[in-house]
């Protein structure tokens, strides 16, 4: 009988490494091989040409990088940005062109103005005419695209997973003690339902990008499985943590569908992180030094994990906004603010994948190198003065890389991670069959070694891989996000949960100083794995492939709404109009760009 | 948009990042996977095992969870330095160093569990205790140590430091200096046990040795600089002079050999490096080796200078001499091996040393009375500090090839070399040739 065990467990030893490979190829493969392709808003012809708009938000310039690249000398590198919302208002503006942009003969200032089917547009003497694009155009351009899910089939990746978690609980079951094998064969079947439920309620919803979802949920069956090693008392409430986050990643992809609510609710959200932020300062309790978490209730909570989503929600911008500086100088304080409340409550390794996170949004929105070098000397300074200041940071910067030097002190953590991730060869030693679970912090901080000690080296990598191809899918869908706001957003989602994912593994493998910041969707911790879901998210907003993603709204349901919402089109006056008027350049230019082009 | 999507391409940029920091890591991983895993997971595994004697006595053993040692209290004192601790206190210890060689480790499949595994030690545990008595005999709170080892099979059969501690004792707080393994992790000032090495190769260099002679008449000037000696011995041949522990003569030698010759001498016979007993690493020793005077020089030659050996150097430079210049290499694990040796020094210098310190006992150090029954071969050693202490040093072996033990001695602030540490090497050896059976190799 125990040889029949012993040959089941190391069985299902290699078919969870198959398994975890199977879903990262598919994963990888869908992420290669799918077609991205644009979707198409509205056009612009002039001179005979047709420029499409595949953007919400387009960039009309002389630049390379312009999404309506124009080559005329009059035009500015970034001359106008030409943008509409959720209800398919187009609007116009000038970005401190040089040469000035007119609506049918209106000039049109940085505040922007509406634009309508067929109007005639005038960007510093170039004439483009605008037309709008038809709910039936639209839907007509829809069903051309391919839709997501059509190369690589993401049941069968799902089904994949199952099995996963299938053999997770098979080897818990047998390393499980008897008082607490029900609860995590519990977890388990909730986790299973869970994951199947929201896969059949997108599939009722014509959606079938289920990639991010899938890495997602096997993240957070390994922080499961970490759960029922550590601390298999508390499955019930993984359960239902693991419940709450799900629901609150759907509620928010839904809330992120309008850009206009989005957009209405960012300074509001902004000021609940920092009130959030403000309310740790004061009342939290420390906590091996760092004082992030908060007693509400009989619960207790890290608000820093709930203020990460709403940095980002705040941080990200539209296209049109970003051209002003003022907007970038508030993020820019908004950012110090957050960064030394974190700092205030010791917590360094969060202020640090802030910072990060910072870095990020600050490049994205504004291309400056300079303004990312500026920000790196200014925490480079802090840092220093962290360092001096506060002696434990201090201490955990003089162990690093010399933890086997102290291995009953200032190395305890790490060494003991080292040993554990490298005790489980490539393979593992089985779920529940570890004994680095035992030392504290373990299910947080060292979990990249619980993992590899348990599950084995093959199944940290693909648990850090998984992260990784997150990652990819953000950058690759960022190409074709209808505004600005999203792909912004999802890049800097992924880049926190990376730098925290990076600040967790090397720091407990002794690559950087140890931290103390949790592995996404893995470490124990329900806030934590809460703020992940909702990070989520913001990269299925991104995720603009043909019915990809429950976050973006679909053709059928746009087209209805803005057939109902749409201004009548015939007040659009057709007859040409004086394209000279108000424009005193235009007479001489016009000559000039015929010699040229 | 374009302007905005481009810039996606940072998020790479700390993906790339990440994906180095996990090269580093996986090549960290071949490097040192092993070690690190070993390390802990030893009791962590599942795995059991024990630590054994000659004599097949339990020295320490573990299991899931449990860290056991011997349940003699004695034993656990006197084997300390040999068997170190499981949570690495001591550095030099079979525990630190072996515990996780009874195990199995693969890339592949990390750690398995390998259940009661055996690694029998060469230690006489019933010796030890005898050496913990006799080396806090005179003085309860002595420092100082005694290693005993058979030289024809490098079997190490004694290996004691004090101050010791008893490892299960958890909360009394160990005596200061508990810790060092006195055998193997410290040197020290050597004095006149170093005029071996001085000996040794001034029988190989100066030709007409046995021809000369060496005035001495207390004191020795040698450029304005005075080296005194322990009496006035005046005209004395090598061999008198080495029994009389003559520094005038040593000084005048090791003048003679000049400081080229002598830093061959001691770096070939190993005293500069750290030397590995079983694995388990000792310190390295001193000698002066950047040039220094003749009064510099002369002073090295006697064992004082900057001179510091590692009391396990010495036992290795011993084994040698007992055993015609091959050295059999000590080792703390008991092999079914046949030992292998080496040639550490010529067999004429062997044994021509033999003969002096054979001499030294039976006409310097009272053989008959002190050491009855013992067919000795020994050097006292008296090494000045400077603040009118002296460590005592008794280093020597038995010509006798049923005993072949070389063994090393040493108090710290003991005082004379003949008076502190002599009694404890001959109740030791009196103990050693009465009770342990000669090994296989002995018989045969």
């Amino acid at each position: 009988m125990e040889a029949l065990t012993s040959y089941a467990l190391a069985t299902s030893r290699f078919l969870l490494i198959l398994l975890s490979l199977l879903i990262l190829v598919r994963c990888l493969r869908s992420l290669l091989s799918e077609k991205y392709e644009s979707e198409i808003w509205g056009h612009l012809s002039c001179q005979g040409e047709s420029y499409p708009l595949t953007h919400w938000e387009n960039l009309i310039g002389r630049s390379l990088s312009a999404d309506v690249r124009l080559c005329y000398p009059s035009i500015s590198r970034s001359h106008a940005v030409l943008y509409r919302n959720d209800k398919g208002i187009w609007k116009i503006c000038d970005i401190f062109s040089k040469s000035g942009v007119w609506v049918n003969g209106v000039k049109v200032g940085s505040g922007g103005g509406q634009v309508r089917n067929g109007d005639v547009i005038n960007l510093g003497g170039l004439v483009l005419r605008f037309h709008d694009i038809t709910a039936a155009d639209r839907q007509e351009n829809e069903a051309v695209r391919t839709s997501a899910g059509s190369k690589v089939s993401p049941t069968v990746t799902l089904l994949e997973l199952t099995g996963f978690q299938l053999m997770l609980m098979f080897q818990h079951s047998l390393s499980a003690g008897e008082d607490y094998a029900r609860a995590i064969l519990l977890a388990f079947v909730a986790l299973i339902a869970l994951q199947w439920c929201c896969y059949s309620a997108l599939r009722l919803m014509d959606r079938s990008g289920f990639e991010v979802e899938t890495l997602a949920f096997y993240l957070t069956s390994l922080g499961m499985s970490v759960a029922a090693s550590s601390t298999p008392e508390d499955m019930y409430k993984q359960i239902l943590l693991t419940l709450v986050a799900v629901a609150l990643f759907l509620l928010s992809g839904w809330w992120l569908r309008s850009l206009r609510r989005t957009m209405a609710l960012r300074l509001p959200v902004a000021a609940l992180a920092l009130a959030l932020l403000a309310v740790n300062v004061v009342f939290s309790d420390a906590v091996l030094g760092a004082r992030n978490w908060l007693d509400f209730a009989g619960y207790s909570f890290q608000p820093s994990e709930l203020v990460k989503a709403a940095y980002i929600y705040a941080g990200a911008s539209t296209l049109d906004r970003l051209f002003q500086r003022r907007n970038l100088y508030g993020f820019i304080g908004f950012s110090a603010v957050c960064v030394m409340a974190l700092a205030l409550i010791g917590d360094f390794g969060t202020a640090l994948v802030f910072f990060v996170t910072f870095l990020v949004i600050s490049y994205m929105r504004s291309g400056s190198f300079a303004t990312v070098f500026l920000a790196v000397s200014g925490a480079g300074l802090a840092g220093f003065l962290a360092v001096t200041v506060k002696p434990y940071i201090a201490q955990r910067f003089a162990t690093w890389g010399h933890a086997w030097e102290d291995v009953y002190g200032a190395g305890f953590q790490q060494t003991r991670a080292m040993s554990a991730a490298a005790s489980g060869g490539l393979t593992g030693k089985g779920a529940g069959f570890g004994w680095l679970d035992d030392i504290f912090a373990a299910n947080t901080d060292m979990v990249f070694a619980v993992v590899c000690e348990e599950l084995g080296l093959i199944i940290g990598l693909c648990m850090v891989s998984a992260m990784l191809v997150m990652a990819f899918f953000a950058v690759r869908s960022a190409r074709h996000g209808r505004s600005a706001y999203y792909p912004i957003a999802a890049c800097a989602a992924m880049a926190l949960l990376l730098t925290q994912m990076a600040l967790n593994v090397f720091g407990s493998l002794d690559l950087l100083p140890f931290t103390g910041v949790t592995f996404p969707f893995v470490s124990k911790g329900g806030t934590s794995l809460i703020s992940c879901w909702l990070l989520m998210a913001f990269v299925k907003s991104a995720d603009n492939r043909r019915g990809s993603s429950f976050a973006v709204s679909t053709a059928r349901r746009t087209g209805r709404r803005e057939e109902e919402e749409e201004e009548p089109q015939d007040e659009t006056p057709e007859q040409e109009i004086d394209i000279a008027q108000g424009n005193p350049y235009i007479s001489r230019q016009e000559d000039w760009y015929e010699e040229d082009y | 948009m374009r302007k905005i999507t481009n810039r996606a391409f940072s998020l790479l940029l700390i993906a790339a990042l990440v994906i180095c920091g996990m090269g580093v890591y996986l090549m960290n991983y071949i490097d040192k996977g092993e070690d690190w895993a070993k390390y802990f997971s030893r009791v962590n595994s599942g795995s059991s095992g024990v630590l054994m004697d000659r004599n097949g006595q339990v020295l320490a053993a573990f299991g899931k969870g449990v860290e056991n040692f011997s349940q003699d209290d004695e034993a656990r004192v006197a084997n300390y330095h040999v068997t170190g601790d499981y949570w690495g206190r001591t550095g030099a210890g079979i525990l630190s160093r072996y515990w996780s060689g009874m195990q199995d480790f693969s890339l592949l499949t990390g750690m398995t569990k390998s259940e009661n595994s055996v690694l029998p030690l060469s230690i006489d545990t019933r010796l030890n205790k005898v050496i913990y008595k006799a080396l806090l005999a005179q003085d309860p709170e002595a420092r100082g140590m005694m290693m005993l080892c058979n030289y024809k099979t490098g079997e190490m059969l004694g290996l004691v430091s004090v101050p010791s501690l008893d490892p299960m004792a958890e909360n009394a707080a160990p005596p200061e200096g508990a810790y060092i393994n006195r055998c193997l992790s410290a040197s020290f000032i050597p004095g006149s046990i170093f005029k071996l090495i001085t000996a040794a190769a001034a029988y190989e260099q100066i030709g007409d040795l046995d021809e000369r002679t060496f005035y001495c008449d207390h004191e020795y000037d040698i450029a304005g600089v005075t080296i005194t000696c322990t009496g006035t011995h005046y005209e004395q041949t090598f061999e008198q002079a080495l029994s009389n522990s003559c520094n005038c003569a040593f000084a005048q030698i090791a003048v003679m050999l000049g400081q080229d010759t002598m830093v061959d001498y001691v770096t070939r016979y190993g005293f500069l490096d750290k030397q590995s007993l079983s694995g388990i690493s000792t310190v390295a020793g001193s000698y002066p080796t950047d040039f220094v005077g003749d009064p510099e020089l002369a002073w090295s030659g006697i064992g004082q200078s900057t001179d510091l050996v590692c009391p396990y150097a010495m036992l290795r430079f011993l084994c040698a001499v007992a055993n015609s210049g091959q050295l059999v290499e000590p080792s703390l694990i008991l092999t079914e091996d046949a030992p292998k040796s080496n040639t550490y020094m010529e067999a004429a210098t062997a044994e021509r040393l033999k003969q002096m310190m054979n001499f030294n006992v039976v006409d310097h150090y009272n053989g008959e009375e002190n050491f009855p029954g013992l067919r000795l071969c020994a050097k006292t050693g008296t090494a000045e500090l400077g603040d009118g202490n002296s460590h005592a040093w008794f280093v020597g072996f038995l010509a006798d090839d049923k005993h072949p033990y070389a063994f090393v001695t040493l108090i710290e602030r003991g005082g004379y070399g003949l008076s502190t540490a002599g009694p404890i090497a001959n109740e030791v050896l009196q103990w050693a040739v009465e009770n342990i059976e000669p090994t296989l190799s002995d018989k045969g």
